[in-house]
């Protein structure tokens, strides 16, 4: 909303106040400035136009439309200029606009006043005429000034060239008080009397006084509906010329960016944004029946609004109609094509009325006429300015538009609404805020902002609100109204900071996905943060879901992006698509994020998970290795593994994934029927989702299994034995499709206690050596003893065993 | 042999020398530059040489010290420069296995940033779902039907499930949380929040929020100011002010918006404070005696603050990024410019 200070300046008497003061005021009263901008009258005020005297006129030689003349401007010499105005002539005192003069358009496009020939005649400047220089919109000819002042006046003396400051002000939807000048000049009234000494009233706005309402007049008015149109006042005004409205008003107007149409148009808009109450004008000869009629019409009623646009109103849509009936306008939102003031109308209906704030915020969202009558009307408008509003106009229309005022305002008001009485108690509005007021000095501040105290005691006082606040109803209302006029940075500071102490072990969680995320990052994967919003089609497609199994959105702003996200590995891949079509080929990503879909029941079912992607190279080519390095699904594996031991989480069950619709191979760790992790190559059926056509390796931990366990994990010491290690290797031959895990559960198992570490360091296949399908292992084995020093024939006897159980148990020979 | 012959052969056998091996490089060093260097005792012969050649004679010695120590110079940088094999010690030059750096992403890191300033002064981590019900979203948060906020252009509404919808504001963990708590509460709550806007540049469907609330007995406005002054001044520097205007929300009142005093040093400055100089971090405000009451809390023995801010723009105006999208992409490019944050 645009505020214009020579506006508030007409009830507030502010000249003293500097513009950067009064934006500063406005900001601390909760209308916060978000721009101001300075507005002239005429733009470029005139700067080089001079008073300048036709000293010759001849017809131009060379064209029979132009004049060439001599002009003094006060200069040593006078100017000679073409002229193609059919008025010019000797003697008449003119304006000049002198070379290097920059006019503007109507449009406000520059152009600046150059030294040239015209058809062969030299012209130094240019004779103007009313609108060249935005004096007004004449263009019948120059334009030729009555009094006699000297060549070479600047213009600017001649003409008050008036500006303005203009503040935009981003308005809260709580602020109904605040739609119109009236009501910031007042807020600022009441900041300045509270805080710097002012004592001043607003002066008021001229206006009718003496007109009376009456319930029926000239015309009468029905409200069908009560509820959606509280309030509905009207007057008539005969014999309206209508005219361009003055000067002063159209500057105004043009300053908070109105453009200005006629007198009664601009009438109308003057009051929307004195006030704040929007008024409507109806051709009162076009109102059948010299009734109006407001309710709302079946479904799908048709009406043609003032855009010439056909529209089917709702059954909710409020409508203002005449004593047929007819639709003339959709109430508080937007006039009709049919019923509008014309360059033709003579009589005038004129509207002020209060309608639901609901009401017009859905009618004005549904058929997306955000005018700036429904802005205010949906904000909650004040139903007792509706008179007011009309006795101001009926002076303006009377001054300006020379109209014959009716003699009294129709109004129905069935339940008139009285101001709200409520109550404040001093002790709260100090505990809230945190302060001590004094009742006297909450009392001021109540008195400033215009409210009437009904009556006080030693711990509260009563309060008569006015209606124009529509949203100050309860005493912390009236808290929030005392604390913005005082002023939220006068508030002191308390010198200690107010604490409560939390038991709860809340954070765990927090700290253990930091440690996961600093593990990772050490290993060098870069956290990732991906949508989690995605294509329906492509999660149906590819992952075979139904619309049944997903969160699907009514989005929209991005109709691409239409459900969410019911796959982790599968939205993570969009940005590794994203990183391999920008050439970005060596990837190690995780992310922390929500899954979202529906179970078997259709209950909806979010959890945090983390994945981790890996492609490319595993780590750069370097001088030291041979060859490259890719990333694998044993790296994925190592990283889990890390993981899930760095969280404390030492025992799990472990299952291979044979292809699913996750994985191409990998691998599942679990304890009971709770998964922790799942890891291994990606599916060609996700990649090809996403169109990529590297391999990817990944991994999913479940985080809310294990989150839990990780909390639960605890260190015990254990001591460190005193006896030593003793390392035996092992080459056993065996099946390739045996597994290694077969191998190593056999060994444990057979070695008993003793075993404190077994590993495989080399894998060696042959047809020649080894025969068809078989795969020599060759493992690592550390036994130990904390009791007493393993003797050589304590291990052999092990060996022994392990040897025995491989080779029945699995069919495996030792490789000597 | 003439002295000048034996001058010239000694010159010769520096400009000729050339080693790769550095006790070669010692052994000249000894001979040529040491403390019983061969130039040396030349000098005395000086008195020798006739007395028309004495001042060419010395000008020859001078030279030949010179390059002898040239020549040890720039032998000595060039055996470091290459591997020597057999060499003490390798060429320390070449680039070692690299060691893994990975990088936390810009909305955790200011994110974790925000966090552990409040978790200092007694905040507890509070987290709950992006689905939302409608009522801990809007209705709870006294946010009635036909208010703006409600629009249709601006929240994700879950398709053929009424009510449900994905949260704007983690605002809704206020209501989980006192729904299920009696006071005191002091928690904030990191999240993703969504709007149904249009993604640009300066926009996005997608952001991430943190939200604090305190509710005990006794807590005021002037706690709040005193609560958000420590986090600007941990945030944005000891000197951080403020300045709080008052505004709407319809979960506070009062409410207000918070500006900290950005400065005006250059033109991006000027455009992102709209000239001002004041830059707005947060919103926030006095807990509604309505949401207490919606959430079971009585409004008369208890009272509280809240506020909200927005990670990304903070990580935008940090680190100068200047399109929001650029978050959500995840280039390879983009991600590591943070290792150095965290």
């Amino acid at each position: 909303m645009k505020v214009s200070k020579n506006w508030i300046n007409e009830y507030l008497n502010a000249e003293t106040i500097s513009d950067e003061h009064l934006g500063e005021i406005l900001t601390d009263i909760g209308l916060e400035v978000e721009g101001v901008e300075q507005v002239e009258k005429v733009k470029g005020s005139l700067k080089g136009v001079k008073v300048g005297k036709v000293l010759t006129c001849q017809r131009h030689p060379n064209a029979d439309r132009l004049s060439l003349t001599t002009v003094d401007v006060g200069g040593e010499a006078p100017l000679q200029v073409v002229c193609g105005a059919p008025n010019v002539d000797a003697g008449q005192t003119v304006l000049v606009a002198t070379v290097g003069t920059v006019l503007y358009g109507e449009a406000g496009e520059a152009f600046t006043i150059k030294k040239g020939k015209i058809r062969g005649e030299v012209s130094e400047g240019m004779i103007c005429a009313e609108d060249e220089l935005g004096l007004g919109s004449s263009h019948d000819g120059i334009m030729v000034l009555e009094q006699d002042y000297a060549p070479g006046t600047h213009a600017a003396d001649v003409f008050e060239m008036e500006q303005d400051t203009v503040y935009e002000i981003g308005l809260t939807p709580n602020r109904s008080d605040a739609t119109g000048h009236i009501g910031v000049a007042r807020d600022v009234n009441a900041y300045l009397r509270t805080n710097e000494g002012w004592t001043d009233a607003l002066s008021m706005p001229q206006k009718m006084d003496t007109l009376k309402t009456a319930p029926k007049g000239s015309f009468e008015i029905e409200i069908r509906d009560t509820d959606r149109c509280p309030r509905y006042s009207g007057l008539l005004l005969r014999n309206v010329k209508i005219a361009p409205s003055p000067d002063w008003m159209q500057f105004k107007l043009k300053a908070i960016g109105v453009r200005p149409i006629n007198n009664v148009v601009d009438i109308t808009n003057y009051i929307l944004h004195e006030y704040g109450q929007p008024l409507h004008a109806f051709d009162a000869d076009k109102v059948n029946g010299n009734k109006i009629i407001v309710q709302t019409l079946p479904e799908g009623t048709p009406f043609t609004t003032l855009d010439e646009v056909q529209r089917k109103m709702g059954a909710e849509d409020l409508m203002i109609c005449d004593g047929q009936g007819t639709p003339m306008c959709i109430a508080g939102v937007f006039g009709g094509l049919d019923s509008g003031v014309t360059e033709q109308t003579v009589n005038i209906f004129l509207e002020s009325a209060q309608f639901d704030a609901k009401a017009i915020r859905r009618t004005s969202y549904k058929h997306q006429l955000r005018t700036d009558a429904a802005m205010r009307f949906e904000k909650g408008s004040d139903p007792n300015i509706t008179v007011e509003a009309l006795q101001r106009a009926a002076f303006l229309m009377r001054e300006l538009a020379g109209a014959e005022v009716d003699e009294v305002i129709i109004d129905q008001y069935p339940t008139p609404v009285p101001e709200k009485e409520v109550v404040l108690r001093y002790e709260m509005a100090n505990r809230l805020i945190g302060t001590v007021l004094s009742a006297d000095k909450i009392q001021e501040i109540l008195l400033a902002m215009d409210m009437k105290i009904v009556s006080s005691d030693e711990v509260s006082v009563t309060v008569q609100v006015p209606t124009n606040k529509t949203d100050v109803l309860r005493e912390v209302d009236l808290i929030e109204e005392i604390l913005r006029i005082y002023g939220y940075n006068k508030v002191p500071l308390p010198d200690k900071l107010s604490y409560v102490l939390s038991f709860k072990d809340a954070d765990k969680n927090l700290i253990n996905r930091r440690k996961v995320g600093s593990i990772l990052t050490s290993l060098g994967f870069s956290e990732m943060m991906g949508l989690s919003l995605m294509s329906s089609n492509k999660v149906k497609e590819t992952l075979g879901l139904d619309d049944k199994d997903l969160i699907l959105i009514n989005n929209t702003s991005n109709t691409n992006l239409d459900a969410m996200r019911p796959n982790l590995i599968f939205s993570g891949l969009e940005s590794v698509a994203h990183n391999l079509n920008h050439q970005q080929r060596d990837l190690k990503l995780y992310e922390w994020g929500r899954v979202y879909y529906r179970n078997e029941g259709g209950e909806v079912v979010e959890k945090m998970q983390l994945s981790i992607l890996m492609t490319g190279d595993f780590r750069p080519e370097h001088w030291k290795v041979q060859g490259e390095r890719k990333s694998d699904f044993y790296d994925t594996q190592s990283v889990v593994r890390a993981l899930l031991r760095r969280l404390g989480i030492k025992t799990f069950q472990e299952e291979v994934i044979d292809g699913d619709e996750a994985w191409e191979y990998g691998m599942k760790f679990f304890r009971g029927p709770k998964a922790l992790a799942e890891f291994g190559a990606v599916s060609q059926k996700l990649l090809g989702g996403h169109n990529i056509k590297q391999p990817v390796f990944g991994a999913l931990m479940h985080w809310e299994n294990i989150a839990p366990a990780a909390a639960k994990a605890k260190i015990l010491f254990e001591r460190i034995p005193k006896t030593p290690a003793v390392r035996r290797d092992l080459a056993i031959v065996i099946d390739s499709n045996a597994s290694y895990a077969g191998i190593e559960r056999i060994i444990r198992k057979a070695a008993g206690k003793l075993l404190r570490e077994v590993t495989v360091f080399d894998i060696y296949k042959s047809e020649k050596h080894l025969g068809k399908g078989k795969v020599s292992y060759a493992i690592k084995m550390v036994f130990q003893d904390p009791n007493k020093t393993l003797r050589d024939k304590d291990v052999d006897k092990v060996m022994g065993k392990i040897i025995r159980e491989v080779e029945q148990q699995l069919g495996g020979h030792i490789r000597k | 042999m003439d002295i000048f012959d034996r001058v010239k052969a000694l010159q010769e056998e520096i400009d000729q020398f050339t080693t790769q091996d550095a006790e070669a490089l010692e052994a000249f060093r000894i001979r040529f530059l040491g403390s019983k260097n061969i130039i040396k005792p030349l000098f005395s012969e000086i008195r020798n040489v006739p007395n028309e050649r004495k001042k060419e004679f010395g000008q020859l010695l001078n030279t030949l010290k010179q390059t002898a120590k040239e020549k040890y110079d720039s032998t000595r940088a060039g055996l470091a420069q290459t591997t020597q094999k057999g060499g003490d010690i390798p060429d320390l030059t070449l680039p070692g296995m690299p060691v893994a750096e990975g990088a936390f992403h810009p909305v955790s890191i200011i994110m974790d940033e925000v966090i552990d300033i409040f978790r200092r002064i007694g905040f507890s981590v509070a987290e709950d779902r992006e689905v939302e019900e409608d009522w801990y979203n809007f209705t709870a948060m006294n946010t009635p039907e036909d208010h703006p906020a409600r629009d249709m252009q601006d929240t994700f509404y879950v398709l053929n499930d009424p009510g449900r919808l994905l949260r704007t504001h983690t605002s809704s963990v206020q209501s989980r949380v006192m729904t299920t708590t009696q006071p005191p509460i002091r928690i904030i709550a990191p999240g993703r929040v969504y709007r149904n806007e249009t993604v640009s540049a300066r926009s996005h469907c997608q952001f991430h929020q943190v939200e604090g609330l305190y509710v005990a007995e006794g807590v005021s406005f002037a706690d709040l100011k005193q609560t958000i002054l420590y986090y600007a001044r941990e945030m944005y520097g000891p000197d951080a002010r403020i300045r709080l205007r008052p505004s709407y929300f319809p979960f506070t009142e009062p409410s207000a918006e918070v500006d900290v005093y950005w400065g005006l040093k250059d033109e991006t400055d000027y455009r992102i404070t709209k000239g001002t100089g004041w830059l707005e971090i947060l919103g926030c405000g006095m807990v509604d005696p309505a949401v207490l009451e919606n959430c079971g809390i009585d409004p008369d023995k208890y009272t509280g603050f809240a506020f909200g801010m927005g990670i990304e723009r903070q990580a935008m105006l940090k680190y100068r990024i200047d399109d929001i999208r650029l978050f959500f992409e995840n280039d390879r490019r983009f991600l590591s410019q943070f290792s150095a944050a965290k």
